[in-house]
């Protein structure tokens, strides 16, 4: 099933998976398999990906500077966000997004995605030691990134009250770190802090990118 | 479009009998196909039901092959890349696309009111509806001019009313797969006649979408007052006689100003037939015309006056604050008498407050909407000054751009008052404390046209708050060293522009 290119050229395409395939494993709405990504929408994704893939290197992959370079358009932007960004849609840890990496990834970003799978998205992404914890210092890392990029300086003693404040606020059995229940009873209370976990533009997808539309060899019995 | 009316009251009614073998009427493994709506040369069109949502479509279902055989492709594409942004009350939503080997499935809103002609039907309509429906139509017509995209085949099937009476426009830029679309109904013998048909595209020649749609509004509009067409005639050479020396005649029941409105959208030359400014600016269109304001969020179409609450005029708290009202100080105040006058008229809470996760958020490596479009219309400032203060500076700036203010707590929305195509460029801003006396303002575009807000953004609003930093910088003993009068930088450069995949498209401005 040709979706987008030739055998050939998809033996080339090294993280090329099937739509029909990647549409039943995508988690969207409740857990319910029924509700997952279309088949279209993973085609349409699928012509994203290839505008992304070949911007530096035509090969069929997203390069870190490749994703830098879609977010910045700059290739060279260091932005400790993005490379955490990059490093959770790169599942298999090779350095590359490959398709099926990309589909599974942005399906959490979906509208219709769970809740709890954003939430736990926003957690493995604030987690920079991968420590299965949100720990003080990371918290802090990141508000100085952040500060830094914005070009904004705040006193030490500034952002020392900011720190404590969030962490006092989350870290409801006091053992210095957020864990993952924490974490969730934090987002409960301020919703706006997974505000970024979804992307809107995943509903129209099919209408942003139809180019699909001619090239697909879907049967109607696969969708 | 005929193509997403249902006759029947009832929507479920249309569906096929379950006892049928449930598979065989499910599409794409998510829609009940009901009936059949209506057909054309290249689609079919079906009423469907989402069986997760219960959500009543229309699904048009194109023949691939016939599109190929057309040379309709690059076409199809570069209007369903076009129609994504455009969002509008009065404009039937093409929801989504979807494609098999053989067809090309189009899921678009259902409008379950029929057709507008139908009312005509039973008779002409007054004068007052009939400018209603005009005024719905003429805006929808020049929402979608603005962002290039041509209706080119305005006709009876394609005015829709919705269940509260609202007209829609169906089959917006998809003009090359919609001819033909038929359905039973008022008006049938003028489907595929030149009735609406501009002179300028019957002689075959080079035409502008632009002006050939406004050719087909003039001829709603004479029907709907009139109760029969301007150009009529049981043959049709005759008739094409008549559209290309166009002549008609206006009833006596016309009043001299629709008259003359109508001599101009009937013009037979293009380039002296009026265009849409001078429509919104003509005496008899104008009468009880107001302009809609909306915006898209979390895709809905939002009312402005709906926004969150911001605009709830039962609140106490929400105040209505017009351009005039600035004038009602007294030149003899001080700018310190006017603060506290002002602050025991609406005492302000305080700001709702930023934590450490809400600053990260801010980062642009967080936003992944680069991967999609352009830029997001947002642009967030760091400030000293007291709420009150920025307040007021954002109720001087709209003074300047003459723009009405209107006010909730610590969120301020700014309106033009300007009636473009677009619809007035419409700016929310909140205000968010940072620390105990540092705030963020965040500033967003609700609707109207990005030119026209970066305009705003680079030479009023930045400037403003600019100033205003600079003023109370210095005196905060919390930043390390004092702000640099700018926006918070990063948080709002622009990303590469793959916002659709067609190679050469149309050049229109990316404002939803």
């Amino acid at each position: 099933m040709g979706c987008y290119c030739s055998t050939s050229k998809k033996t080339e395409a090294q993280g090329y998976e099937e739509p029909t395939v990647l549409a039943s494993v995508t988690p969207c709405e409740y857990h319910d398999p029924s509700l997952n990504v279309t088949v279209s929408e993973v085609e349409a994704l699928h012509e994203l990906y290839k505008k992304l893939s070949n911007s530096i290197i035509e090969d069929g992959l997203i390069h870190r500077e490749e994703f830098q370079l879609a977010l910045f358009r700059n290739k060279n932007k260091k932005n400790l966000f993005a490379d955490r960004i990059f490093d959770l849609f790169d599942l298999k840890r090779n350095g590359v997004i490959e398709f099926g990496e990309f589909v599974r990834s942005l399906g959490v970003f979906h509208p219709n995605a769970a809740l709890e799978d954003k939430i736990t998205f926003a957690f493995r992404l604030y987690d920079l030691r991968q420590t299965g914890f949100i720990e003080r210092e990371e918290l802090k890392e990141m508000v100085l990134a952040l500060l830094h990029e914005s070009d904004l300086e705040l006193s030490d003693d500034m952002i020392e009250t900011i720190v404590d404040k969030t962490f006092s606020d989350a870290d409801i059995n006091g053992d210095g770190r957020i864990d993952q229940d924490e974490w969730k009873a934090f987002v409960s209370k301020h919703p706006s802090l997974i505000k970024n976990m979804t992307l809107p533009y995943l509903k129209d997808i099919t209408l942003a990118f139809p180019s699909f539309v001619t090239g697909t060899d879907i049967e109607e019995s696969e969708m | 479009m005929a193509d997403v009316v249902s006759k029947s009251p009832t929507p479920t009614s249309n569906l096929i009998s379950p006892n049928k073998k449930e598979t065989s009427n499910l599409l794409l493994g998510r829609f009940e196909i009901g009936k059949l709506l209506g057909h054309g040369t290249f689609a079919k069109v079906y009423y469907a039901r989402n069986i997760k949502t219960g959500e009543g479509v229309a699904i048009k279902v194109i023949d691939k092959e016939k599109i190929l055989k057309g040379g309709l492709v690059a076409h199809i594409k570069r209007e369903i890349s076009i129609l994504r942004r455009v969002r509008h009350p009065n404009i039937v939503q093409l929801f989504e696309v979807m494609a098999t080997k053989s067809k090309i499935y189009f899921v678009m809103e259902y409008v379950r009111g029929g057709e507008l002609f139908n009312k005509v039907a039973k008779g002409r309509l007054k004068e007052e509806v009939a400018r209603k429906y005009f005024q719905q139509l003429i805006s929808a017509v020049g929402f979608c001019h603005a962002r290039g995209v041509y209706h080119r085949d305005l006709k009876p099937e394609n005015l829709l009313l919705d269940e509260n009476g609202n007209l829609k426009v169906s089959d917006f830029g998809l003009s090359a797969v919609s001819d033909q679309i038929r359905q039973d109904g008022l008006f049938h013998t003028f489907c595929g006649t030149p009735a609406y048909v501009a002179p300028e595209v019957l002689a075959r020649k080079g035409y502008d979408g632009a002006k050939v749609d406004l050719w087909s509004c003039g001829v709603v509009l004479f029907v709907l007052m009139a109760g029969y067409l301007p150009f009529h005639d049981q043959n049709v050479m005759a008739m094409y006689k008549k559209i290309y020396r166009g002549e008609f005649r206006c009833p006596r029941w016309f009043s001299p100003d629709l008259s003359r409105l109508l001599t101009r959208l009937l013009d037979t030359k293009p380039e002296t037939r009026i265009a849409i400014p001078e429509i919104m600016e003509n005496k008899w269109f104008k009468k009880g015309f107001k302009q809609i304001k909306f915006y898209v969020e979390d895709d809905r179409l939002c009312n402005v006056v709906d926004d969150d609450g911001l605009m709830d005029n039962d609140d106490d708290t929400a105040s209505i604050v017009s351009v005039a009202s600035f004038s009602d100080y007294s030149v003899s105040e001080s700018d310190s008498e006017i603060e506290t006058r002002r602050r025991i008229n609406a005492p302000l809470p305080r700001p709702p407050s930023l934590n450490a996760f809400d600053i990260i958020s801010f980062s642009p490596g967080f936003n992944l909407s680069g991967l999609f479009e352009e830029k997001e219309d947002e642009t967030r400032f760091v400030t000293a000054a007291p709420v009150n203060r920025i307040i007021s500076k954002l109720e001087e700036i709209a003074q300047l751009v003459r723009f009405s203010v209107r006010k909730k707590d610590c969120r301020v929305s700014l309106e033009g008052t300007r009636e473009g195509v677009r619809g007035p460029l419409t700016i929310a801003a909140e205000i968010f404390e940072l620390t105990p006396s540092l705030v963020v303002v965040e500033v967003k575009k609700k609707g109207g046209d990005r030119a026209e807000y970066e305009r705003f953004c680079n030479d009023e609003l930045k400037p403003g708050l600019q100033n205003l930093m600079v003023e109370e910088s210095a005196t905060s003993s919390e930043l390390s060293t004092p702000i640099q009068p700018s926006l918070l930088r990063g948080l709002s450069e622009p990303v590469p522009d793959i916002s659709s995949d067609i190679e050469t498209p149309l050049c229109i401005p990316s404002d939803d």
